[in-house]
């Protein structure tokens, strides 16, 4: 199991070195520099500026330097933030998006999973219906307009919780970004599941189970459930990327102080530093939970542990 | 006597889109305790769905109605709390897929117990125990290993003893087996039915077995209900209905059940030497391929198609057979090029086929077909069948109007026996047989010089293998067809072969004309398929001795694997020898060739 993870890390490295490589030259066709406000700056201090952060060397000694850099785990100085370095403004956004992305993750997967299997049990009866649209209204809100309507409903009218912000970090004000966060997902789970496990029900080793005279619970949760997990889980790796990417839209309207903010702000800004950084970042992210789904995989079916 | 079970005016119906389905229709039956009872009927009959019904297994649209009584009570009205302390307690079930009727993801182990615990409130060591012991009695090797595997590492035989094992832990008085080895190979059926006929005799249960196989019904059965869509046409005692059937129904299946023991129906041709006909020569023909065990491991070649060489010639219908495994489909599509070859020549009246640029291999396939074992699979569903006929004309008569076009696909859709008005419908609105009349249509409309039929009657009903076959020969007899006719049923292929070639893990084991190789076959192997097959006899079954070899067909991924019918070159040898030794054919005159083996009493299994 081990050796496999090790051989799973090592082939996700080219990969994360073309996303690196195709990222860096994106960024530069992109017009304008870190350093182009409304106001020219005296050609003087622009040169300087270039020089100090090797803005003034061809593309690919550029590029060399960066790489070089990012190998031995620096991520470079931010361009607009001053005294601050890359690795060091993530670290301050980190705990927050962790949080936020973690709790989501964790949300999305319980209820999806379960709204799915609710919905395969009881096909076609009001329960199963009422979830469908539900999960209807999931996939076609988006979240930059279910946020502010949740707001209004129980953060103005109803006056239940908080607007936004982090407050003093309690549960309260999580509650809201959560559900903004993964009702998509929860939407996406849950369609997934019920899918399999009405197909897993149908096939014959369930019927095998019923033939033993099983009554219906140890045959969903001992003999239906795993199988019918695995295209959930093979959703879960492009999940991650859709919760990282949403919970930049998500932290900017609650106001949360995670990295999503940094990234925002540091495109607009073409602060190439901090973009990059903040990339490769969500990239290992990415990357590591999906090596867990791979492992999750295993676990779910003894052939691929074969293998 | 009071009867076990007993099933009082059952109907079952499915309501479908296109209404209700009445899928039994008032049938009445019982079982007495002890007894073996066989269920017979071909597909659609109701036959497995009568006893789903009694076990409450029907499919979510399925409504039963009537009375099945058990043990005093009404199954079909007990609720699911009662009738779960009765299912795979007193009544157990099997069926036909061991590939997928276990949980794939749990242990051999955790899915027996879990009977145990439910019914019995066993658990622990005293359950373990419980599991092992009935592994061993349905004759598991290594029983207690298998205990911690996973069904992915059990072959088909061995998973299906698993579930007898499994449907056997609380001494049910009866167990219902549907089409229980439908899906295995001869030899492993010979010996799961072994099995459950020992169980029958030690344990006193009954069976009802299920089946479309009237030769395991002469094998098997004390008694038998015979069944026609959903209605019952006779039942009586084995030797009765076997010799003397009530109904033309029974009469016409028994007749259409092709007889391992009975010569072939056709008139023999006298064998030429087809080495020297030029028609369609293979030889030292090789196929493997690499199996990669995850990213970095390293390959291991599977030789699925191992040197094999023979002859055909012009009009001549060779057999091959052999079990799952053997390379039999990899040879036939090797030779038509579906698959590239690794060694070897094929060589297609006189001009070696392998070889030919792709212009060259158009040409040819024109004389080159094959029909496939699952019709409706092989047809491309969102075609009608009239434009799956009509492909071959568009790709080798380009010249032809759409009229003419239509003309010679309505011609030779009657030719094979299907009405022209079906020329727009599309596969999934036909019957299984009559989706193999268009395979067969669509592989002759160019006049082909070989056929190839993979299997192509073995998903069929009797009654229809039978006018397949039919067609076929008088295909072969109007055209000058040659035909290359696979299949694992040795019946059949001695029905239809002038010659008959036997194949063991990519190797010809024998070959011989036809009736040469069942009359006096000479290669173990060979021997112990023939003593597997069930005769549709009771009286000749009840005499009838099997051969048990030592051994077990093994994977064709291990090279000694090969020699399992030479154990005495197999000692001498080492590893590597091993691997690349290949048992040699010799010839016996009269064009009767046997690979090299050991006597055949060295290689029975003591008693």
């Amino acid at each position: 199991m081990l050796t496999y993870a090790f051989k799973r890390t090592l082939t996700a490295l080219p990969v994360l070195w073309i996303a690196i490589t195709v990222c860096f030259f994106v960024l530069r066709l992109a017009p304008g520099g870190p350093f182009d406000g409304e106001r020219p700056m005296p050609p003087g201090i622009k040169a300087n500026l270039d020089a100090h952060y090797n803005l003034d060397k061809p593309l690919i000694q550029q590029y060399a330097i960066y790489i070089g850099n990012v190998l031995k785990g620096d991520l470079g100085p931010s361009f607009t933030t001053e005294d601050f370095s890359v690795a060091e403004q993530i670290s301050i956004g980190l705990p927050y998006t962790l949080i936020l992305g973690a709790a989501a993750f964790v949300v999305s997967i319980l209820l999806g999973v379960l709204a799915g299997i609710i919905g395969a049990l009881k096909r076609n009866s009001w329960s199963d219906h009422t979830l469908a649209a539900l999960v209807l209204l999931g996939l076609v809100i988006p979240n930059f307009l279910m946020a502010p309507i949740l707001q209004l409903i129980f953060g103005i009218e109803l006056d239940w919780l908080p607007v936004g912000g982090w407050g003093d970090g309690s549960l309260r004000y999580l509650v809201l970004p959560v559900a903004v966060l993964s009702f998509p997902h929860i939407a996406r789970i849950s369609r997934l599941m019920r899918g399999t496990m009405i197909e897993v029900l149908n096939s014959n080793f369930i019927r095998t189970a019923r033939s033993k005279g099983l009554s219906s619970t140890p045959i969903v949760m001992r003999h239906a459930l795993r199988p019918a997990l695995m295209p959930v889980m093979s959703y879960l790796g492009p999940a991650a990327g859709y919760l990282l990417t949403g919970s930049l839209v998500v932290e900017q309207i609650f106001g949360l102080p995670g990295i999503g903010r940094y990234f925002i702000n540091a495109a607009l800004n073409r602060d190439y530093g901090m973009v990059l950084g903040t990339v490769i970042f969500y990239m290992i992210v990415i990357l590591i939970l999906n090596l867990i789904v791979d492992l999750l995989y295993a676990w779910l079916d003894p052939r691929v542990r074969a293998q | 006597m009071t009867k076990l079970l007993s099933v009082k005016d059952l109907h079952v119906d499915f309501a479908t889109e296109d209404g209700t389905v009445n899928a039994v229709r008032g049938i009445n039956c019982h079982i007495n305790p002890g007894e073996c009872l066989g269920v017979v009927g071909e597909s659609g009959s109701g036959k497995s769905q009568t006893f789903l019904a009694a076990m409450n297994l029907l499919s979510k649209n399925g409504k039963a109605r009537g009375e099945i009584n058990f043990k005093g009570q009404n199954l079909l009205d007990l609720p699911l709390k009662e009738l779960n302390k009765i299912r795979g307690s007193s009544i157990s079930m099997i069926f036909q897929d061991p590939l997928t009727s276990l949980t794939p993801h749990m242990r051999v182990v955790d899915q027996m117990r879990e009977v145990l615990k439910f019914h019995q409130k066993l658990s622990g060591t005293e359950a373990d125990k419980k599991c092992l012991e009935w592994l061993e009695r349905v004759h598991i090797p290594e029983a207690k290993r298998r205990l911690r595997q996973y069904p992915f590492e059990l072959s088909g035989g061995m998973r299906q003893r698993v579930m007898i094992a499994m449907a056997m832990l609380c001494n049910p008085d009866l167990l219902i087996a549907d089409e229980p080895t439908t899906a295995l190979d001869v030899t492993i059926q010979a010996e799961i039915l072994d099995i459950m006929d020992e169980l029958r005799r030690e344990q006193g249960t009954a069976i009802v077995m299920i089946t479309h196989d009237m030769g395991v019904v002469a094998r098997m059965c004390d008694r038998i209900q015979v069944m026609r869509h959903g209605e019952y046409v006779e039942e009586g005692a084995v030797d009765d209905i076997f010799s003397n059937p009530q109904t033309e129904y029974t009469r016409m299946l028994l007749d259409a059940m092709p007889r391992i023991d009975a010569p072939r129906d056709s008139e023999t041709k006298p064998v030429k030497e087809p080495a020297k006909d030029h028609f369609l020569n293979v030889d030292n023909l090789k196929v493997e391929f690499n199996i990669f065990n995850g990213l970095f491991a390293r390959k291991s070649v599977l030789k699925a198609v191992d040197g094999v060489s023979f002859d055909l010639a012009k009009g001549e219908t060779l057999g091959i057979v052999g079990e799952s495994g053997s390379g039999k489909s990899t040879l036939a599509r090797a030779i038509l090029r579906l698959l590239s070859t690794s060694e070897g020549e094929v060589s297609w009246l006189g001009s070696d086929l392998i070889g030919m640029n792709a212009d060259q291999m158009k040409k040819a396939r024109q004389d080159l077909q094959i029909v496939f074992q699952d019709p409706m699979a092989s047809l491309n569903p969102s075609m009608t069948i009239g434009s799956s006929i009509m492909e071959p004309l568009r790709i080798f008569a380009p010249e032809l109007s759409r009229e003419e076009r239509r003309a010679k696909v309505e011609a030779i859709m009657d030719r094979v026996g299907l009405p022209k008005s079906m020329i727009n419908r599309y596969p999934h609105e036909l019957s299984g047989g009559q989706n193999q009349r268009v395979g067969i249509a669509r592989a002759v409309i160019m006049n082909p010089k070989l056929v190839i039929c993979d299997e192509a009657v073995s998903a069929l009903d009797v009654s229809i293998q039978a006018q397949i076959i039919d067609l076929l020969r008088e295909l072969q007899k109007d055209m000058g067809l040659s035909l290359i006719f696979i299949s694992h049923d040795l019946s059949v292929v001695r029905n239809i072969s002038d010659r008959i070639l036997v194949m063991y893990l990519g190797n010809v084991v024998e070959l011989a004309t036809s009736d040469a190789l069942f009359d006096n076959p000479q290669h173990p192997y060979t021997k112990q398929l023939i003593s597997a097959v069930p005769i549709p006899d009771p009286e000749v079954e009840r005499t009838r001795k099997r051969l048990k070899l030592k051994g077990e067909l093994s994977s064709p991924l291990d090279s000694a694997a090969r020699l399992r019918f030479m154990p005495s070159k197999s000692e001498v040898l080492n590893n590597a020898q091993k691997s690349d030794y290949r048992p040699r054919l010799i010839d016996h005159g009269d064009n009767h060739f046997v690979a090299e083996h050991d006597p055949i009493e060295t290689l029975l299994v003591n008693e």
